[in-house]
C-alpha cells in the first residue's frame, strides 16, 4: 500500500486554476522530487498536502486513510481534526520561518511541548516528559551537525544553520512525510551545500520525502521518482535518470535545459 | 512672602495636583490597553460591518481633538438629556475625564496593536500551523512577544505623550498639576502673581517622562536578545 | 476654543427652548445643596490657609445656602465654560465677582447688582505718572481677558489689545514686559497689585467706567428671586456691611 495517494487534486485562486487535475502516489522510504519553473504550481500542492490551502476537489490518503475529500467536505470539514491530519506531514519552508524568540533547541522542542501538554499524564510526568522532549531535540539538531549551536537563537545563526534548525524542527513530530519547498533557494550558493547534505543524510536512511527544488543535479541523485510540472498540470513523470537524460516531453526538455549549460 | 516661605504651600499643591494627573494617567493606561486590544481584534474581525464600525469610530476619535471629547462627555448629559450622569464636585470630573481618556486613547493603541499583530509574517503562523500548534498556542507561544516587541516604540511614544495629554483635563476644571500650578496667578494660599509655580510643574513631567523613558529603555533592553 | 464653546452654546440653546425649565428652586432644595461656581479670585473667592473657601462672595454664598436651608459645595470651574457648566446642570450658579456685562446678562438669569466696579489700567508704579488722561494712553498695548468687561471697554476707546486667557494673566504679561499695560477689575487689582502682593513694582489707576457685579443663574430660574430677597434682608440687617468691612470692600457695596 501506498504512505502517500494523491487523486484529482483541483485548486483556483480566483480565475486562474493553479492545479489541475493532480494524481500521484509513493511508497514509504522513497523520495520523490518535483521540479518546474516557478508559477508551476509545485509550492500550491506542499501547502495543499500540508492543509495550509483547501483544495477546490481531489483526494489525500495516507497508509489508506481518506485525511481529504475535498469535493465531498464543506469548510467545516476541512477544518475538523486538522491538527491531527497536518501531523503527518512535515514542511520545511524556503524562508526557514523559525521562531525568532527561541533558540534552536527551543523551537524544535516547542510543537512537541504543546502537543504532550495535552497529554493526561502531563502533571504527574512533567519534569520527565521535559527531559525526553529536551534529549530528542538534542539528537535531532547533533544529527543536523549543530551541537555547538544549539541555544543560539535564529539571528545568530547562517542561513544554513537556521534551514538545518527547520528541519529538525519538521522532524520533531516524526511526520510520516517530510516536504521540503525549495529548500536552498533563499540561501546564499556557498550554503545550499550543508542543507543539501542533511537532507541526503536523510534520503540515505530512507526517510519518506516531497522536495521541491531547483537544484536539478541533487534532485537526480537523491529522488527515486521524479515529476515535472507545468501550468498545473504533472507533465512528465518517472525514475530521475529516464526522466533526466531522456525527456519524452519537449517541455521538459526545454525546461532542463537551461539548467544544463 | 518670599521664596522660602511660599515653597512649601506651592510644594503641597503642586503635589496634590500631580496626584491627580498620575491617578488619570494609570486609569487611562489601565482601561485603554484592554480596550485597545478588544477594538484590535475587533477590527481584524472577518465580519465586515464590525470591521467598518471600529474603522468609522477610532476615525472620529482620531480625528477629533481631545479637548472636545472631553467637553462633550462631560457637558453633554446634562446640557442636552438633562441628566448631569457625572454628579457633582471633584469625583465626577475625574470620572468624566477617564472616560474620555480611556476611549481616546484605546483608539490609539488600537492601531498601534493591529499593526504590530499584522505586521508578524504569516510564515510565522504557518510554521505553527504545520507544527500541530493550536491557534490560541500560536498567538501566545509564537506572535504575542513578537508584537510586544514591535509594539515598544510607538507605545512608549503614546504613553509619554498621554502623561502630558492629562494636563488637558483643565477644560472641564479638574485640578490637575497645571491648574494647581496656574491658581498661584490670580492668588491661592495667600499668594498672587507667582509664576514660578506654573514653569514649576515642568520639573514633575520631566520627572514622570524621564522614568518611562527608562523603563521603556529597559523592556526594550530586555527583549533585544531577539530580532 | 471658543468657537467650539458658541457650537455647543447652540445645540445648548436649541435643547434649552425645547426643554421648558423646571424649578430650579424645588430641585436644588429636593438635592439638598447649591453648587456654586467660583474661580480662584481674590477677595471675592479664595481659599483660605486650611484650604476652605473664603472670601466676600464665598461667605454671603454660604449665608444664602443657610436661607435657602442647604449645604453650599463650592466648584471650581473654567471662567470660559461658566454658561456651560449652569446649562449644563454640573453647577447651580456663578457667584464669582462677575461683572453685569451685556453677554452676561442675556445668556444668564442674573441678580439684582450688590457691588461697584470699574476698569482699572495697570501698569509699572514708576510709569503711571505719564498717564493721567484716557487719551494719553493711545499708543499702548492693553492685555486684557478674552471676552472681559476690561476688552470691551478697551475696545470701546480704540485702545491696541493683547486678549489673554484671564486677568491674572493680563497681570503676567506686564509683569512680564510683553504688554505695557492691562485693563482689569479695580477689586482684583486691589488685591493683588502693589505693596505686599506678588506685583510689588505694579499699581493701578483711571478708573475707565462704571461697572457692576451680580450673580448668574440658569436661564429662567426662580432662584434669583429668592436671591434678590435675601441681598435686600442682609442690606436691611446691616449684615452685607459687616461682611464687606471683613474684606475690606465696604467702599464698593452697592448703596453705601
Amino acid at each position: 500500500m501506498p504512505i502517500l495517494e494523491v487523486q484529482n487534486l483541483r485548486k483556483s485562486f480566483g480565475e486562474t486554476l493553479v492545479l489541475d487535475d493532480i494524481s500521484f502516489s509513493m511508497e514509504k522510504g522513497t523520495a520523490l522530487s518535483i521540479i518546474g519553473s516557478s508559477g508551476g504550481g509545485k509550492t500550491t500542492l506542499l501547502r495543499c498536502l500540508n492543509f495550509l490551502e483547501k483544495p477546490d476537489s481531489g483526494i489525500i490518503r495516507v497508509n489508506g486513510e481518506t485525511l481529504l475529500d475535498a469535493s465531498a467536505s464543506g469548510k467545516a470539514d476541512f477544518q475538523r481534526n486538522i491538527r491531527l491530519k497536518r501531523l503527518h506531514f512535515g514542511l520545511v519552508f524556503q524562508s526557514f520561518n523559525l521562531f525568532p524568540q527561541y533558540t534552536a533547541l527551543e523551537n524544535v522542542m516547542l510543537a512537541e511541548r504543546m502537543l504532550a501538554k495535552e497529554q493526561p499524564d502531563w502533571k504527574e510526568r512533567k519534569q520527565a516528559r521535559i527531559r525526553e522532549i529536551r534529549e530528542h531535540g538534542e539528537m535531532l539538531l547533533k544529527d543536523m551537525g549543530l551541537q555547538d549551536r544549539m541555544n543560539n537563537y535564529p539571528h545568530q545563526l547562517s542561513g544554513g544553520q537556521c534551514q538545518r534548525v527547520a528541519i529538525a524542527h519538521a522532524l520533531a513530530l516524526n511526520p510520516d512525510i517530510l516536504c521540503f519547498d525549495e529548500p536552498t533557494s533563499a540561501l546564499d550558493p556557498e550554503l545550499t551545500g550543508e542543507v543539501l547534505r542533511v537532507i541526503r543524510g536523510l534520503a540515505d536512511r530512507n526517510t519518506t520525502m516531497i522536495i521541491v527544488t531547483h537544484e536539478m543535479t541533487f534532485a537526480r541523485d537523491v529522488a527515486d521518482y521524479v515529476i515535472f510540472m507545468d501550468g498545473g498540470v504533472i507533465c512528465e513523470e518517472g525514475d530521475p535518470r529516464e526522466v533526466f537524460s531522456n525527456p519524452q516531453q519537449e517541455r521538459t526538455r526545454q525546461f532542463l535545459s537551461h539548467y544544463s549549460q | 512672602m518670599d521664596f522660602s516661605q511660599q515653597f512649601p504651600i506651592v510644594f503641597a499643591s503642586l503635589n496634590t495636583g500631580f496626584l491627580q494627573t498620575l491617578r488619570l494617567f494609570a486609569i487611562t493606561l489601565i482601561g485603554a490597553i484592554p480596550l485597545g486590544l478588544l477594538l484590535a481584534v475587533a477590527e481584524m474581525s472577518s465580519f465586515r460591518p464590525l470591521r467598518m464600525l471600529i474603522k468609522t469610530i477610532v476615525w472620529i476619535i482620531r480625528g477629533s481633538p481631545l479637548m472636545i471629547q472631553l467637553l462633550i462627555i462631560f457637558y453633554f448629559p446634562g446640557l442636552v438629556l438633562k441628566n448631569p450622569i457625572w454628579g457633582s464636585g471633584e469625583t465626577g470630573r475625574f470620572a468624566a475625564a477617564s472616560v474620555a481618556f480611556v476611549i481616546n486613547y484605546a483608539c490609539y493603541f488600537c492601531e498601534i496593536f493591529r499593526g504590530g499583530i499584522q505586521g508578524i509574517p504569516v510564515g510565522q503562523e504557518e510554521a505553527g500551523l504545520v507544527l500541530g500548534m493550536k491557534p490560541a498556542q500560536i498567538f501566545f507561544r509564537v506572535k504575542l512577544l513578537q508584537v510586544v516587541k514591535a509594539i515598544i516604540p510607538p507605545m512608549s511614544n503614546e504613553i509619554i505623550t498621554l502623561i502630558k495629554d492629562t494636563s488637558l483635563a483643565r477644560i472641564i476644571a479638574l485640578q490637575e498639576i497645571i491648574w494647581a500650578g496656574q491658581s498661584f496667578l490670580k492668588g491661592s494660599g495667600g499668594i498672587s502673581g507667582a509664576i514660578w509655580p506654573l514653569f514649576f510643574t515642568g520639573i514633575y513631567y520631566l520627572a514622570a517622562t524621564g522614568i518611562l523613558t527608562i523603563v521603556f529603555a529597559k523592556l526594550e533592553k530586555k527583549l533585544s536578545y531577539f530580532r | 476654543m471658543k468657537k467650539i464653546v458658541a457650537l455647543l452654546l447652540c445645540l445648548v440653546l436649541a435643547a434649552a427652548s425645547a426643554l421648558a425649565l423646571a424649578d430650579d428652586k424645588a430641585d436644588v432644595i429636593a438635592k439638598g445643596k447649591l453648587i456654586v461656581g467660583i474661580t480662584d479670585f481674590e477677595p471675592m473667592d479664595y481659599r483660605d490657609t486650611d484650604g476652605s473657601w473664603v472670601g466676600f462672595d464665598a461667605d454671603l454664598a454660604r449665608k444664602f445656602g443657610e436661607y435657602l436651608g442647604v449645604e453650599v459645595e463650592f466648584q471650581e470651574i473654567d471662567w470660559d465654560n461658566k454658561v456651560l457648566e449652569l446649562d449644563s446642570l454640573t453647577i447651580d450658579c456663578v457667584w464669582n465677582g462677575m461683572t453685569l456685562t451685556d453677554e452676561v446678562l442675556s445668556a444668564m438669569e442674573c441678580s439684582k447688582p450688590y457691588m461697584n466696579n470699574a476698569q482699572v489700567v495697570v501698569m509699572f508704579a514708576d510709569k503711571i505718572g505719564g498717564y493721567s488722561t484716557v487719551e494719553s494712553l493711545s499708543g499702548l498695548v492693553f492685555a486684557v481677558e478674552a471676552g472681559s468687561a476690561g476688552e470691551k471697554v478697551a475696545t470701546e476707546l480704540g485702545l491696541e489689545v493683547n486678549a489673554v486667557q484671564n486677568q491674572a494673566s493680563a497681570l503676567m504679561e506686564v509683569a512680564a514686559g510683553t504688554s505695557d499695560a492691562a485693563i482689569i477689575d479695580a477689586l482684583m487689582a486691589a488685591a493683588m497689585v502693589g505693596e505686599g502682593t506678588g506685583y510689588e513694582n505694579l499699581t493701578y489707576a483711571l478708573p475707565l467706567n462704571d461697572e457692576q457685579y451680580g450673580v448668574g443663574f440658569r436661564k429662567g430660574s426662580n432662584l434669583v428671586d429668592e436671591l434678590n430677597a435675601f441681598l435686600d434682608a442682609c442690606t436691611a440687617d446691616g449684615s452685607l456691611l459687616e461682611l464687606a468691612k471683613l474684606y475690606s470692600v465696604q467702599g464698593a457695596l452697592i448703596g453705601e
